[in-house]
């Protein structure tokens, strides 16, 4: 049941929120809009302008102030000022260059507040990154808005009675099309995405768990985003040789980092070499989803330009928990189905000719059905495992969907 | 009085149950304070149990209120039509387990909880695999 605790929780966030979004406004918006819509024009005359330093967050930053002065009504104010937020410039050069636009003795506008004629702008305008920062009590206040009316929704409601509101529409199958597997069928995943693709000698050519393009485009970016990064360690590493006084330190700093960029590039350059060396793996079945007990035919290609020690099938079957361990979700696989299916050796493939096998694949008449929840799942796959000569092993995984049988409408005859 | 119980009792107890077919029973209250009763819940659910965090997900719901309550001895027929999947699972590191939960909701004190535990079809416990050397060649390459 949902908790006084989390009730707490989520009111604090809320009211820290609510806290934030108003003394935002309060201070940065409202003054921001009063000096662009309510602030009378005005003339002043520059008395003087300085440079005040003052500590920001990260280190100390410089404010322009220009002494204005200006007569209202009989009465005259010489108030300090700039723009309405006294905003604060990174460097000394940014804000003397402010001060030096207002030259002392110089007449310009000023805009004064009628409410109070002593507080004065010489600038008005809207700066952009007020939005941003009103997006953090923003976010307070989207969670703990969000966590209390979830708490309000499951107060005092058993976990039974939670799971009985959830299951008409599963967040799974809202966010997951390929969660929205057949109704008839609960927890087993839809067979859409790997029938979705015909064969040319059997029913379905199986998709790849993972294709080696993505690999490669991941080896890739990783290789481009690191070295790109350590490369401007390298720049100022060798700048300063060049100035003749090198930067000792920062070289044996970046050595380590610079190892890993080479890592990355020879890992990403031996996975190109095995991609275009080795050529697609095909495989394709007879029917699907597979039913427990069943025989189905399996067709495999292989090209390439390789020559293979051994080449095997095998169908596996994984179970996958996902736990969590501190604030970390760890995730555990094992093997409870490895079963031979196709092997062979000594197997040449030239570019024009691909290995090409058929053969029967048999699912055991006791096996458990492929099974997916939130933190626990039932796989079933084909592994295509080669073993090639000059080269490094490869092996490629082809999910499969098995469900139990009774309620299935295949045709696929039951093994004699 | 005595110490309040749940008692669930299955018409099948102890045989599996197929996909698809009826499992039907009766629940019955015992040494529990009527007026004290806020509602009963009971669900067909399944669970899972293993490495990995639990999952849980309800095929049938029956709740009633303190007013819809009559006699809480007297025991209460429940019926649903079981679903195709998942089957109960004893495996290596995700198991499934079904079973018919009764939680007795007091308006005041902790819930009183029991269930029967029940398996859908009949996967028998999976263990570790045993490999079979691919040496021993299944196909031939034409």
């Amino acid at each position: 049941m949902a908790s006084v605790g989390e009730a707490i929780f989520f009111a604090v966030m809320l009211v820290v929120g609510v806290v934030g979004i108003v003394i935002g406004i309060a201070r940065l918006v409202v003054p921001e809009w009063r000096a662009n819509h309510t602030f009378a024009e005005h003339t002043c005359t520059i008395v003087e302008g300085r440079v005040v330093e003052v500590q920001g967050e990260k280190g100390v930053l410089y404010r322009p102030e220009i002494k204005i002065e200006y007569e209202v009504e009989g009465v005259t104010y010489s108030p300090s000022t700039f723009d309405v937020h006294h905003t604060p410039l990174g460097s000394r050069d940014e804000a003397q260059a402010v001060v030096d636009r207002f030259p002392n003795g110089a007449t310009c506008p000023c805009w004064y507040d009628p409410a109070d004629p002593s507080i004065a702008v010489l600038v008005r305008g809207y700066q952009w990154w007020i939005w941003p920062a009103l997006l953090v009590p923003v976010s307070f206040i989207a969670i703990g808005l969000g966590g209390l009316v979830y708490t309000a929704l499951y107060w005092g409601k058993s976990v039974e009675r939670r799971a009985a509101a959830a299951r008409q529409v599963s967040a799974a199958e809202l966010f997951d099309l390929a969660a929205a597997a057949d109704p008839r069928f609960p927890c087993i995943p839809s067979c859409s995405e790997i029938t979705s693709s015909p064969g040319t000698r059997l029913a379905y050519r199986l998709p790849l768990v993972e294709s080696p393009g993505w690999t490669l485009f991941g080896l890739l970016a990783a290789s481009i985003a690191w070295n790109g990064a350590v490369s401007v360690f390298v720049i100022m590493a060798v700048r300063s040789v060049l100035r003749g006084s090198p930067d000792w330190l920062m070289m044996l700093f970046i050595v380590p980092f610079l190892g890993v960029g080479v890592a990355l590039v020879a890992v990403f350059a031996r996975h190109l070499r095995h991609t275009a060396g080795i050529g697609p793996t095909l495989l394709e079945i007879s029917d699907h989803p597979l039913l427990p007990g069943r025989n189905y035919r399996l067709f495999m290609s292989q090209s390439g330009n390789l020559t293979l020690k051994s080449v095997a099938i095998w169908l596996i079957c994984e179970e996958e928990a996902v736990f969590r361990q501190g604030t970390n979700a760890r995730t555990e696989t094992r093997e409870v189905v490895r079963q031979a299916v196709f092997s062979a050796s000594d197997a040449v493939i030239r570019p024009s000719e691909a290995l090409e096998a058929e053969c029967d694949l048999f699912v055991p008449a006791d096996a458990m059905h492929s099974f997916r929840a939130s933190h626990n799942q039932i796989q079933w796959k084909l592994v295509v495992c080669s073993e090639v000569v000059g080269w490094q092993s490869f092996q490629r995984s082809f999910p499969l969907v098995v469900r139990p049988t009774g309620g299935s409408d295949t045709s696929t005859e039951a093994r004699p | 009085m005595n110490e309040p119980e749940v008692f669930i009792r299955l018409d099948d107890d102890g045989r599996p149950y197929a996909p698809g077919t009826t499992l039907s029973g009766e629940y019955r209250l015992d040494g529990v304070d009527s007026a004290n009763v806020q509602a009963v819940e009971v669900s067909v659910l399944w669970h899972s149990e293993g490495k990995g965090d639990e999952d849980l997900a309800v095929h049938e719901f029956w709740r009633k209120d303190a007013e819809a309550l009559g006699d809480p001895r007297r025991p209460e027929r429940f019926s649903t039509t079981l679903p195709q999947s998942p089957l109960s699972y004893e495996g290596q590191i995700v198991k499934i387990h079904w079973c018919v939960r009764a939680r007795v909701i007091f308006k005041r004190g902790r819930d009183l909880v029991a269930q029967k535990v029940f398996r859908l079809g009949n996967v028998p416990p999976a263990r570790p695999p045993v490999a079979v050397k691919p040496e021993e060649n299944i196909g031939v390459i034409p």
